[in-house]
């Protein structure tokens, strides 16, 4: 389905993913499900987005928030510098968030999460020489 | 990790694929109860005769990815490639035991299971940066492809330049839509399956061929 920036309007075919980074135009980062019969009805029928929304009753995607720009993020030297205690937010014991880019991008491998919420990472892990494996709490 | 163990790293890969080392890693990915597992045993069935691990209705059953190594696929004319396929535990960003509650499970029980699946699916991510050389996407066609995990996934399988085929499964249910899926994902090939009962799994082997092979 189609989405519309709800801050500008700027609407996006279907498989956009353009708009995980937050809309191009403006930078919104919720958007409304929108049919094509209803695209450019706002402009169309001057109506406003929130009535647009209110008279569909579609869901709104929201964007999380993420500091990191993709782009410089793949480069080794941003990699180092991780934060890493976000890959994993502990919400409560048993309530994990998880941040998937983060997760592939790290070079981390979180191995086991502790019964008392530590994760124990293992750091180079898939790399076959035992020197280069490391092991240690992350405290939350 | 420091920049020479990586430049070692990805060099000692390319050496490996260039000798034939190991074979191609194929990993099924995509969020829970899409029948990843399912799909997994009957490739596994269809070409060695094993399976590879139990299908369950409560998501998050595979919380460990399975591998099964050594599969060759091959068609009449000829063509035959080896890989080894990767079950994985399904995606998603968020994972809470109240889930498993819901499923019966007592709390300390679905606590475990849900850390289990948490450590599962970074375990599955961190194999998209080098030991994975190729991805089946799976999704069920009856639900709505756009989601955020969906598109994150694919798009995070796309910076890492690996092949991809999504595969739009449980075209048995009568409000299955490839369709939509081929919409959401026009830049990938999109196999229409039912990986229950097997249909079309023809096409999805020659597909393998071409983009694995
Ligand atoms: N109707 C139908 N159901 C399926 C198909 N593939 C899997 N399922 C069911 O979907 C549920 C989840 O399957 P499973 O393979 O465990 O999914 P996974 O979590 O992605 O590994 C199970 O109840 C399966 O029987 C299919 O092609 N058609
Ligand atoms: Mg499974």
């Amino acid at each position: 389905m189609a989405h519309k920036c709800t801050q500008c309007g700027r609407e996006f075919q279907d498989g956009s993913n353009v708009i995980l980074k937050g809309c191009p135009s403006c930078g919104g980062k919720k958007f409304l499900y929108i049919q094509p019969q209803d695209m450019h009805k706002d402009v169309l029928e001057e109506k406003s987005i929130k009535q647009i929304a209110e008279e569909t009753k579609e869901q709104f995607l929201e964007i999380k928030d993420d500091k990191k720009r993709p782009e410089t993020a793949r480069t080794p030297k941003r990699v180092e510098m991780y934060d890493r205690i976000e890959s994993i937010t502990v919400i409560n014991p048993g309530s994990y968030e998880l941040n998937l880019e983060k997760l592939a991008e790290s070079d981390e491998l979180v191995i086991r999460m502790g019964d008392d919420d530590r994760y124990l990472v293992d750091i180079h892990s898939m790399s076959n020489s035992s020197k280069s494996k490391k092991k240690k709490y992350k405290k939350r | 990790m420091n920049f020479f163990i990586r430049t070692k790293k990805r060099l000692s890969r390319y050496l490996n694929a260039f000798f034939k080392k190991r074979q191609s890693r194929i990993g099924i990915y995509g969020p829970p109860n899409a029948g990843k597992t399912t799909l997994s045993n009957r490739i596994v069935r269809d070409w060695t005769g094993d399976a590879l691990g139990p299908v369950s209705e409560i998501p998050h059953e595979t919380r460990r990815a399975r591998r099964k190594e050594g599969i060759t696929i091959s068609n009449q004319n000829g063509n035959r490639v080896t890989i080894d396929i990767v079950d994985t535990p399904g995606v998603t960003t968020k994972i809470d035991y109240q889930e498993f509650i819901e499923y019966g499970m007592e709390k300390d029980e679905a606590v475990k299971r849900a850390r289990e699946a948490t450590e599962g699916v970074a375990e599955a991510m961190h194999w998209l940066r080098e030991d994975i050389d190729g991805v089946i996407y799976m999704l069920d066609s009856t639900l709505d492809p756009f989601t955020q995990v969906n598109i994150m996934l694919v798009g995070i399988i796309e910076s890492r330049n690996l092949p991809v085929i999504i595969v739009a499964n449980k075209i048995d249910l009568p409000d299955a839509s490839a369709s939509a899926i081929r919409k959401a994902f026009p830049q990938h090939p999109v196999i229409p399956v039912s990986g229950l009962e097997g249909n079309n799994m023809e096409e999805l082997y020659e597909k393998m061929l071409e983009h694995f092979g």
